[in-house]
């Protein structure tokens, strides 16, 4: 039984080893000479003056959540343009419902303010 | 696979239905304006439209979506008594002092009932431990939301908030038990999981742990001792209408979702030489006693700690805590006898419990207390409302000739077909224990006076109408109970199981 | 025998039920109307009695029969189709009357008439009362004619609630307390009763005539014919442990309702805080349903159970009839007295049931009657005085044969009926008790004559303390008895030395039902012993 699982394995294990590969190669290959001016926290930014431990307004987990909700969406549909034409009308109606039904849910947010800093 | 899924989609249309209408109720809502009721009408033609297609279904038997969702009389039973409950609860909230007072949040109050009533009625007929999970969260995320829905109110917020910690911690732990049981049995499929349950090969110490894990999630949608302890604060908090419709709707989707689990998961299907009806348990696991156990607790705390109590809907609270053991008991005999009794049960507590709460609501509207000092005297002040408020708890109680009685007369019934001699006498007894604190508000009502103004409370027609239209059912269910015992017999029947 | 189609023993039972009704409709202002209807039906209630009681074939025994049963009305009241893992269900509307109940539907008819008069002076709430009272009056009546144990078991439950109220809303200072302590020890025994008629029903099937189908029923008569007991379901053989189970949960059900001794606590105050008329309606016929139901119910569908325990019930007789006594010796309030000594006397009852002889059942069916009759009158007799006085302490009376006379007459019949003097009622059933009772148990019975002394004792020392002695000047100015008060207490006192004087009236009722009752019993006993 496990052995359906092997490529969601092999794929879960080539996404790591990918994203380690790429950190430790630009550390391995990647020049370093530090100065004083590049340690700080951002570099051609403002001084930090106070802790980063602070409570940031509501606002920003709205456009957070908001965010994530709208951007998962892709996920869904990336198989579905790539098997598009195995699935064809059915596939399509199905994608076209999926995305009305996240536009009804963009109009609630758009009409209910969420959408507006103040 | 196409068509499968085609064919799959006609069968699901009462689900269909009561998606289209979620979207509907928003964008209806969205567009009325502000402070329309726009969007409760639509989520009663919603729901309406949803239960008239699941009544049309009755009689049809099918696996749908490769065995994620049945579609059997079974499930058509639960999703007719939850969508007359949620169109009982629309039309209390059309006249809830509560709802109507936060106008603006219409949209989110109708839209939300509608996925309530969703994610009930795919637990209705859930047949797979993904799918299981899936309605629960459904039904429970749209729920706190609903619970916290008059956030000016502090207590509200609160009841929203244990609600959401209780949930999660439970339905965690159904999710480790789905999982523990998925690695016993390698299958997510309830038939699969009889399968390779009935070869023996599982460890049984891991499958009771397992199964005491799921149980959690499910105790805690039914709110069954000791899972119940969101329960007082989640009824007293929440809105009326909210609180009646946990009460009925989701303890009865809890139930169904319960009960088909336990008969296709946990039976000996090769079990032979068994009396029509009867079941068997697992060999070496006899998880019936476990939920005997699980029964006795919760009736007797539930009416226990309801003595005490002094708000209307927290005494309400415990009072179905205690109906949810009184229900359990049915599921113990393992037969099928005993599953009727359980929905004869519920048939009957729909109208009396609703009818109820209903009158708490009404109450409340006009005094805006629900303290049981508010009674007082209400039964010179407003005598129709305050003699239905005695059939309804007279019926609670299960005192012949109400339709409460014929519940437990069936549930007593079944224990005794079953030799569960004891625990038939331990409901009894509780029963003798829930009249107490039913009759201390019939006491407040009739025999004491009223406390400060005692000019007459007078309701309107309409609020009358609706009154009458649960109380009616309460009386007359308990002298010509044909119909129900002949639905509820009709309706044990689940798909793929003899 | 039928009007409008319907029979006579629907008209008697749900006469009341169109009179509460009507009395709902009456508005609240119109006092005398809502006086007026009931007191009309209940008086069609008796003149229905008395058709039935005219009617009556005393030579039919009935029991365990439909044969024997008269003014038999037999419908289909709840018929649910079979599956196959759940039988056919059939209730039935199925009302009859044979020697053992026609006693006591008279003495229903009767009494709820009296109670009605009784509650002619209540002002608070006049209209909800009289509704249940009406309400309570068809419970009453629809226990005795019923013959089917669902539909007797849905009148006896509906008694609970107009009772509640009746004594919640117009009783007594403690009213409170009386009337949830009243409702909750006859739940407790109802539910019992509940399981043990579910045990029999799952036990019992009858063959469908029309079908050949078996069906599930709650036929009183199907019940006590062990023929009718499916092999191998929970209350079938003779002797069983199940059996005997059973028997002990209906038992306790009725028990409540007698009371007998270790349940008994609720009824001093049930009687104390009720309205006089609801006093009388629980003396004088609530008592009798837990005695009717263990000879209607109890006896004839577990013969082996009631040989099994029949000296336990013996001796629980002679506890009440001496313990009650001794309790009523010891009280200072009036109302109490005679609650005390109606425990006292259903304990005759009891002794004659647990005879198990012909003479002994007919004394207890007539004690029934008689006591039913007696107590009523002493409730209302205590309800005229306490009217004037407004107290009960029957140390603060003395003397009241000087300034009443009339009312000492009338009570002085009830006292020595109460007391069993010969040429009253109380005398013949109280002596058929015993005799009966000193074949089967004689020591039993000895020690239980000792009621008798006690008694003629507090009945006595009652009479003097209240009627004889120094008048209180307190009470110089009260009022003798009137017209309404005597129109009530005088056909009770009519009644009562008349089958005083000629107790075949009553007796040749019984007879023939309590002897095949005897019989049945009898013979399902001898089974018992034959293993």
């Amino acid at each position: 039984m496990l052995e359906h699982y092997l490529p969601i394995f092999m794929m879960i294990l080539g996404g790591v080893l990918f994203g380690i590969v790429m950190v430790k190669l630009n550390e391995w290959l990647g020049p370093r000479r530090p100065t004083e001016e590049k340690l700080t926290t951002y570099e051609s930014g403002m001084e930090p003056v106070r802790t980063a431990r602070e409570r940031f307004s509501v606002k920003f987990y709205m456009v957070a959540v908001l965010f994530i909700l709208f951007d998962i969406e892709v996920v869904f549909m990336y198989p579905w343009a790539v098997a598009f034409r195995e699935l064809g009308i059915i596939g399509f109606v199905s994608m076209t419902v999926f995305i009305l039904i996240l536009l009804i849910g963009l109009f609630y947010v758009w009409r209910k303010g969420a959408l507006e800093w103040d | 696979m196409i068509e499968q899924i085609l064919h799959s989609l006609s069968l699901f249309l009462p689900e269909t239905t009561l998606t289209v209408f979620f979207c509907a109720a928003i964008i209806v809502g969205l567009v009325a304006g502000r402070t329309s009721r726009a969007s409760l009408y639509v989520a009663l033609i919603g729901i309406a439209l949803a239960t008239w297609f699941a009544i049309q279904q009755a009689g049809s038997s099918e696996g749908i979506f490769t065995g994620m969702v049945v579609v059997d009389p079974f499930a058509t039973f639960f999703k007719l008594l939850i969508g007359m409950s949620a169109i009982v609860i629309l039309l209390f909230s059309l006249y809830s002092a509560e709802v109507q007072s936060t106008a603006h949040r219409h949209i989110e109050y109708g839209s939300l009932l509608l996925a309530m009533t969703l994610g009930m009625f795919l637990m209705a007929g859930s047949t797979n431990l993904l799918m299981m999970v899936l309605a629960i969260e459904l039904t429970s995320l749209s729920s706190y939301v609903l619970a916290g829905y008059t956030r000016e109110a502090t207590d509200s917020s609160e009841a929203s908030l244990k609600y959401i910690i209780y949930g999660a911690v439970s339905t965690g732990l159904m999710l480790y038990g789905v999982s523990i049981l998925f690695g016993l049995t390698g299958a997510t499929d309830f038939y699969n999981i009889n399968r390779a349950l009935a070869t023996g090969s599982v460890n049984a110490t891991a499958l009771l742990v397992a199964t005491i894990m799921i149980v959690a999630g499910f105790g805690y949608k039914i709110s069954a001792v000791p899972f119940h302890f969101w329960t007082p604060d989640v009824y007293e908090g929440a809105p009326v209408t909210i609180t009646a419709f946990l009460s009925v709707a989701s303890k009865a989707a809890g139930f169904a979702l319960m009960m088909r689990f336990f008969k296709t998961c946990f039976i000996d299907a090769n079990a032979l030489g068994l009396p029509a009806g009867m079941w068997a348990s697992l060999q070496g696991f006899e998880w019936n006693k476990l939920l005997a156990i699980l029964s006795v607790l919760t009736m007797t705390l539930g009416n226990l700690v309801a003595v005490w109590q002094n708000n209307l809907k927290r005494l309400l609270a415990y009072s179905s805590i205690a109906h949810a053991g009184y229900m359990l008991m049915g599921v113990v005999v393992l037969s099928d006898k005993g599953l009727a009794a359980v929905l004869i049960y519920f048939i009957v507590y729909l109208f009396m419990n609703l009818g109820a709460f209903y009158v708490v609501m009404l109450v409340a509207n006009k005094t805006g207390s629900e303290d049981i000092d508010t009674y007082k005297g209400l039964g010179y002040r407003s005598p129709l409302i305050s003699v239905a408020m005695v059939v309804f708890f007279i019926s609670l109680a299960g005192i012949p000739p109400t339709a409460g009685f014929i519940g437990k007369l069936f549930l007593f019934a079944a224990l005794l077909d079953a030799k569960w001699i004891w625990l038939a006498v331990v409901g009894a007894l509780n029963s003798v224990i829930s009249l107490y604190y039913y009759v201390r508000v019939v006491r407040n009502m009739f025999l004491r006076d009223p406390e400060r103004n005692a000019e007459p409370v007078v309701f309107s027609a309409p609020q009358v109408v609706i009154v009458l239209a649960l109380l009616i059912p309460t009386i007359l269910f308990g002298l010509f109970y044909s119909p129900i015992v002949e639905l509820a017999n009709a309706s044990v029947v689940m798909f793929g199981m003899k | 025998m039928e009007f409008l189609g319907i029979g006579i023993l629907t008209w008697i039972t749900f006469l009341p039920i169109v009179g509460m009704i009507a009395v709902l409709i009456v508005p609240k202002e119109n006092q005398s109307g809502l006086k007026w209807i009931p007191l009309v039906i209940t008086g069609i209630q008796v003149v229905l009695a008395g058709m039935i009681y005219a009617g009556f074939n005393k030579s039919m025994a009935g029991i365990n029969t439909l044969e024997g049963m008269q003014f038999v009305e037999k419908a289909r009241w709840i018929d649910i189709q079979g599956v196959p893992w759940f039988g056919r269900i059939v209730v039935e509307y199925f009302l009859g009357v044979d020697g053992l109940s026609i006693s006591m539907v008279l003495l229903t008819a009767l009494i709820s008439f009296i109670a009605v008069i009784a509650s002619w002076n209540i002002d608070k709430a006049l209209k909800g009362y009289m509704a249940m009272l009406l309400l309570l009056d068809t419970g009453m009546m629809g226990v005795f004619v019923a013959l089917d144990f669902f539909l007797f078991y849905v009148f006896w439950e509906v008694m609970l609630l107009p009772m509640y109220f009746l004594i919640g809303i117009w009783g007594g200072p403690r009213r409170e307390y009386a009337a949830i302590k009243f409702f909750l020890y006859t739940l407790l025994g109802s539910v019992l009763m509940l399981l043990a008629m579910i045990a029999l029903y799952f036990s019992v099937t009858v063959v469908d005539p029309a079908t050949g189908e078996k069906i599930y029923t709650f036929n009183m008569l199907a019940m006590m014919d062990p023929a009718n007991y499916e092999p191998g379901s929970l209350l079938a053989g003779v002797g069983t442990y199940w059996r005997y189970l059973a028997y002990v949960a209906l038992f306790i059900g009725f028990a409540i309702k007698v009371p007998i001794f270790p349940f008994h606590t609720w009824l001093p105050d049930a009687h104390v805080e009720a309205p006089t008329a609801i006093s009388v309606i629980l003396a004088g016929i609530l008592l009798k349903m837990g005695t009717y139901g263990l000879l209607r119910i109890s006896f004839p569908m577990f013969p082996d159970a009631a040989n099994y325990f029949v000296v336990p019930l013996a001796v629980l007789a002679l506890i009440n009839i001496v313990y009650g006594a001794l309790c009523a010796m010891a009280q200072k309030d009036f109302k109490k007295l005679i609650a005390y000594s109606s425990i006292s006397h259903m304990g005759v009852v009891l002794l004659g049931m647990s005879a198990m002889n012909t003479q002994g059942m007919v004394g207890a069916v007539f004690q029934m009657f008689n006591h039913g009759t007696i107590t009523a009158m002493l409730f209302l007799i205590v309800g005229v005085i306490y009217d004037r006085a407004h107290t009960r302490d029957l140390d603060a009376f003395g003397g009241l044969a000087l300034t009443m006379p009339k009312y000492t007459g009338v009570m002085t019949v009830a006292f020595f009926a109460a007391l069993g003097l010969p040429g009253l009622s109380g005398f013949i059933s109280e002596a058929f008790s015993f005799l009966g009772a000193f074949q089967t148990h004689r020591m039993i019975t000895i020690l239980s004559t000792l009621g008798i002394v006690l008694t003629a004792a507090y009945m006595l020392w009652t009479l003097q303390r209240v009627f004889l002695g120094q008048p209180n000047e307190k009470w110089a100015g009260l009022p003798d008895i009137n017209g309404r008060e005597l129109f009530a207490l005088v056909p009770l006192a009519v009644i009562v030395i008349a089958l005083g004087v000629y107790p075949s009236l009553m007796i040749d009722l019984m007879t023939s039902s309590l002897n095949h009752l005897v019989e049945v019993v009898k013979a399902g006993g001898t089974m018992a012993m034959v293993p």
